[in-house]
């Protein structure tokens, strides 16, 4: 093997005078590994001989343990700083492995006086099986005093059991906002293994929706911890350290409780969704989707009977409408069919079409909800009275494609950056989108339908709310925002929302005042689509419009009212005030109830009064 | 190299032989007692221990059937090897509570940092031996072998693995110190060490490691789990007294540790159980296969056999002494098994294949170089 034998040859013998060295080097090692030989048996001695009765006693009669202490979760308050959510004590009960020598006996004894289920009891044993002994068990959240007392009492009888007093949510406007700000949940094992960092234990309080998911990190703080001697009854002897917990930032929302409460409380019997924005901003005053969740049904997770009675409930609580209802725009999108033509110079305000009803076009005649027609229109009426036929002229002129352009400029078709979770984008229609989608040449009737916000136009409340936003703050496309300020346990600001400008809408500053124009006429003229949401002492302008649910002609025939609620078409009503000089624009949608006018726009109005209250002095009402 | 040579068997070390045995007893006791009463699953840990400890007698035969030489003539490619399998680990490897990676190879965990520490013992002493001329290196020269460590220290770094990766550099240093250097170098190198600490505090160590050790310096502040680790394998050690509570006495429920930590406490139920008594017994047992590896390097017949045996005793000594220290609350937690006494196969294998390595070198002693 001559590869080992050339190695064989490099290798350097040992000769008298390196052995000599070799071994004297031996040798020092061999004293220095004495000497650390030594020091462990030092040591040793040191624990075992010295302090070796002090920690039999340690490990026989006392115990050591670590207890953790919860971090008082930060608040969340409103734009002026008003507290809606806080935390309160709450009381666990807990049970140690370690401390139990009789697990089934006091389970069993558990189960009776908590007047639970014993499966309850034993699935969360099971789940936390892969801790250590010596960690408590969450049996039962937030027991009630009578049970406290029996538990405090019963001590000597339920070894292993104990109650541990931790902060918890406090509600303090009930289901205020429920689908903004979310709620809390116990970790589960899905997301420890997810979470990279440690900072999370079985039973640890986690956001599982909302605000309170999405900004987890800022609202929990940092927990705190104990070390104790328990005695073998797990009583504490004394405590050997502590760390105190850190409070989490507080959160301050630019929602106003008042126009809050205004929008939920108008929607009540409703679903649907009111979003309120501050038009210079993109600031949400209101975010309310109907029907709220009923938060107290999340606190320990929903049971699944709940969960199911939720899902197959026809007004879809559990959905936030607001940035995840997608329905047709209905006439408010009429808003773009105007700025598309005017942009265009395919109409001017003077430019005329004849409305008797319906358009004939294309084989086919289009009706115009005014079957007695509008006569001769031109744009600022069109707008105030919302005349299909009008809009099927310009529509059908500017084209599909064209009219989706200028909607995506005003942030139709495209989420809007709101920082929520599972925010949908809406749609707008395309020649290509038909063809990629449906594998089908786009029909230009279909573009008469996109015109006045039917077909495949899709759009949520808050897109529409911003739009009509843009249209009035001179074209500014915001983000909207729902954090006004992140506030440290001090109350010092750490962060502060500024307005986010995202882009412009095309046209001139010219073209939409002569839209607004006919916005303000819808309110505040007689023959005006939104009459009733016209307000004393402000200018409002708006515009209504209807959601089609179901096309078919069979059902059209049927009087509304007679209608079932599922048949019935949506409700829109989008307007802003002070026209003047807006400050803030509403989006109103209600399902399946019918005309925009007669349902929508009083909710406006609702929100719009409580907005101005105290702003400018009322007159008295006429 | 095959040759029968009828005095192998003459100069057999049956006493290591012997003492292999005895440990391997201490160890199977010391877990079955780690595990009572708690029947788990599966095949329990003591057998899966003796399994190691079969296979691992059968690599020592392997190794004492070869001349040791063979090492240096194939310690190249087996270098590369062991790096590569550090990469696989690395990307894409299995994680045990963030720290040491392995690759599954179905009936058996491989964790690629193991026997890399033996490698570099392979490299370092091959590369010392080939290239030693007696009038001791310099610095340049030991550019060489301080690549050849920092290249698989990085890696393990990275998995991250502090306590390995601080294994090379211990051993790095051990065998560094036994062959001849130019005093220059030696002032060199140690003031490069000194200035680097602070930086590696700074910059390189994560922040749970960097609490480790604050941890070690301040073990009442530290929140949760390590310290309070400390504090039981302390109550452990300390309540065995002078004579110990007996064999499967010790009270278990202190050492419910998490299962990673299980290996490396098991000299705290030995303590616990046998008392000072037991554990000076155990130290001495356990030291006299750290002498007596020394004196195997003493009487090598060539430099590669001294440097190997040097390295294999650093390698064993080292991670002894930081396991007994950190059980018994001298050092900061770092994941270091007691070699031959934690169960493991990875590290089982590689230091059995080290004694492998130190019993050829001894048996060979006698034989002049052809």
């Amino acid at each position: 093997m001559p590869r080992i034998r050339r190695a064989v040859e490099k290798i350097h013998k040992i000769d008298e005078e390196e052995l000599i060295i070799l071994k004297k080097r031996v040798d020092i090692a061999t004293t220095l590994i004495i000497i650390f030989i030594a020091l462990l048996i030092a040591r040793l001695w040191f624990l075992q001989i010295k302090k070796g009765e002090e920690y039999v006693k340690l490990s026989e009669n006392n115990r050591i343990r670590v207890q953790q202490i919860q971090a008082p979760r930060g608040n969340i308050l409103d734009r002026f700083g008003r507290v809606i959510i806080t935390n309160r004590p709450y009381f666990n009960l807990v049970w140690t492995k370690e401390d139990a020598p009789n697990p089934d006996e006091v389970i069993k004894r558990l189960a009776l006086i908590l007047n639970e289920d014993i499966s309850n009891l034993l699935t969360s044993i099971r789940e936390a099986s892969g801790q250590p002994r010596y960690m408590p068990i969450l049996l039962k959240e937030d027991i009630d005093w009578k049970t406290l007392v029996y538990i405090e009492n019963h001590h000597f009888d339920l070894p292993g059991v104990r109650v541990e007093a931790v902060p918890s949510r406090d509600y303090l406007y009930g289901n205020m906002a429920s689908h903004l700000i979310g709620y809390l949940g116990q970790v589960s094992r899905e997301e420890l293994d997810n979470l990279k960092n440690s900072k999370y234990q079985g039973g640890d309080p986690i956001g599982k929706m909302g605000i309170e998911k999405l900004f987890e990190k800022q609202l929990r703080g940092e927990k705190g911890y104990r070390y104790l001697e328990v005695d073998v009854l797990g009583f504490e002897q004394q405590i050997l350290q502590h760390q105190d917990p850190l409070p989490g930032d507080d959160l301050q929302l630019t929602i106003d409780i008042d126009l809050q409460l205004t929008a939920e409380k108008a929607m009540e019997g409703f679903g649907g969704a009111v979003v309120a924005m501050e038009v210079n901003t993109g600031k949400l005053l209101a975010l309310a989707s109907a029907p709220p969740l009923q938060l107290e049904e999340f606190i320990g997770g929903i049971s699944t009977k709940v969960w199911q009675e939720h899902l197959n409930d026809p007004l879809h609580p559990l959905i936030d409408k607001t940035i995840q209802g997608q329905y047709p725009p209905g006439s408010t999108y009429k808003i773009i069919t105007a700025l598309a033509g005017l942009t265009e110079k395919i109409i001017t305000p003077q430019t005329v079409f004849y409305c008797n009803g319906g358009l004939n076009i294309y084989n086919r005649r289009y009706g115009c909800w005014k079957s007695a027609g509008h006569g001769a229109i031109s744009l600022q009426r069109a707008l105030s009275e919302s005349c299909d036929v009008y809009f099927y002229q310009v529509g059908q002129r500017v084209g599909v494609d064209r009219l989706a352009a200028y909607a995506e400029s005003l942030g139709l078709g495209q989420k809007t950056g709101i920082d929520l979770e599972h925010e949908k984008p809406g749609l707008t229609p395309t020649s290509a989108w038909k063809k990629m989608k449906k594998n089908e040449p786009w029909q230009d009737g279909e573009t008469l339908s996109v015109a006045i916000g039917q077909g495949f136009n899709l759009a949520t409340p808050l897109q529409i709310c911003r739009m009509t936003a843009a249209l009035v703050n001179g074209g500014k496309l915001y983000k909207p925002q729902i954090i006004e300020a992140i506030k440290d346990p001090e109350g010092a600001t750490l962060e502060k929302a500024q307005p986010d400008l995202l882009g412009s809408v095309y046209g001139s500053e010219q073209d939409r005042k002569l839209i607004i124009k006919g916005l303000i006429d819808a309110v505040n003229t007689r023959h005006g689509t939104a009459g009733s949401a016209k307000m004393s002492t402000i200018t409002v302008g708006g515009k209504t419009g209807t959601a089609q649910v179901v096309r078919m002609s069979k059902f059209r025939s049927i009087p509304e009212a007679q209608l079932p609620r599922k048949y019935k078409d949506h409700a829109w009503f989008t307007c802003f005030a002070p026209a003047e000089k807006p400050e803030i624009a509403v989006t109103v949608l209600v399902e399946h109830s019918g005309h925009g006018g007669s349902v929508a726009a009083p909710i406006a109005k609702q929100v719009l009064e409580e907005y101005f209250k105290g702003k400018i002095p009322r007159e008295t009402a006429e | 190299m095959l040759r029968f040579d009828r005095r192998l068997i003459q100069h057999f070390d049956w006493i290591i032989l012997l003492w292999l045995a005895l440990i391997a007893t201490m160890c199977l006791m010391n877990l079955y007692s780690a595990i009572y009463p708690d029947k788990p699953a599966g095949t329990p840990v003591y057998i899966k221990q003796l399994y190691y400890f079969i296979m691992g007698m059968g690599l020592v035969l392997a190794i004492i059937s070869v001349d040791y030489r063979i090492f240096m003539a194939w310690n190249y490619p087996m270098y590369g090897i062991i790096c590569l399998l550090l990469l696989y680990a690395l990307i894409f490897g299995n994680t045990q509570s963030g720290a040491q990676r392995w690759i599954n190879l179905g009936f058996f965990n491989l964790q690629p940092s193991e026997p890399a520490k033996l490698m570099l013992v392979i490299t370092l002493a091959s590369y010392y031996s080939r290239k030693d001329t007696g009038k001791g290196f310099t610095l340049k020269e030991l550019g060489i072998p301080i690549a050849l460590t920092l290249f698989p220290f990085l890696l393990i770094l990275k998995q991250p693995d502090l306590g390995t990766a601080l294994m090379l550099g211990f051993i790095f240093v051990s065998m560094t110190l036994f062959v001849k250097l130019k005093w220059q170098t030696l002032n060199i190198l140690l003031g490069v060490c000194a200035s680097l600490i602070p930086i590696a505090w700074k910059f390189i160590l994560k922040p749970y490691q960097r609490q480790r050790i604050e941890t070690f310096l301040n073990p009442e502040a530290d929140p949760l789990k390590s310290g309070y680790h400390i504090m039981q394998s302390k109550i452990a050690v300390g309540s065995g007294l002078t004579f110990g509570k007996g064999y499967l006495e010790g009270t278990q429920g202190h050492l419910d540790f998490l299962p990673e930590r299980h290996t490396d406490f098991a000299f705290s139920i030995w303590a616990e159980e046998f008392g000072f008594v037991g554990s000076v017994l155990f130290l001495s047992i356990y030291f006299f296969l750290i002498l007596w590896g020394l004196n195997s390097a003493v009487s090598s017949r060539d430099k590669f056999g001294t440097l190997l045996c040097i390295g294999v005793v650093s390698l064993i000594f080292w991670q002894a002494f930081i396991n007994l220290a950190m059980v018994m609350g001298m050092l900061p937690v770092v994941g270091m098994p007691l070699p031959l006494f934690s169960y493991g196969g990875s590290s089982l294998l590689t230091t059995m294949a080290g004694i492998g390595i130190l019993i050829s070198v001894r048996m060979r002693r006698y034989q002049v170089p052809s």
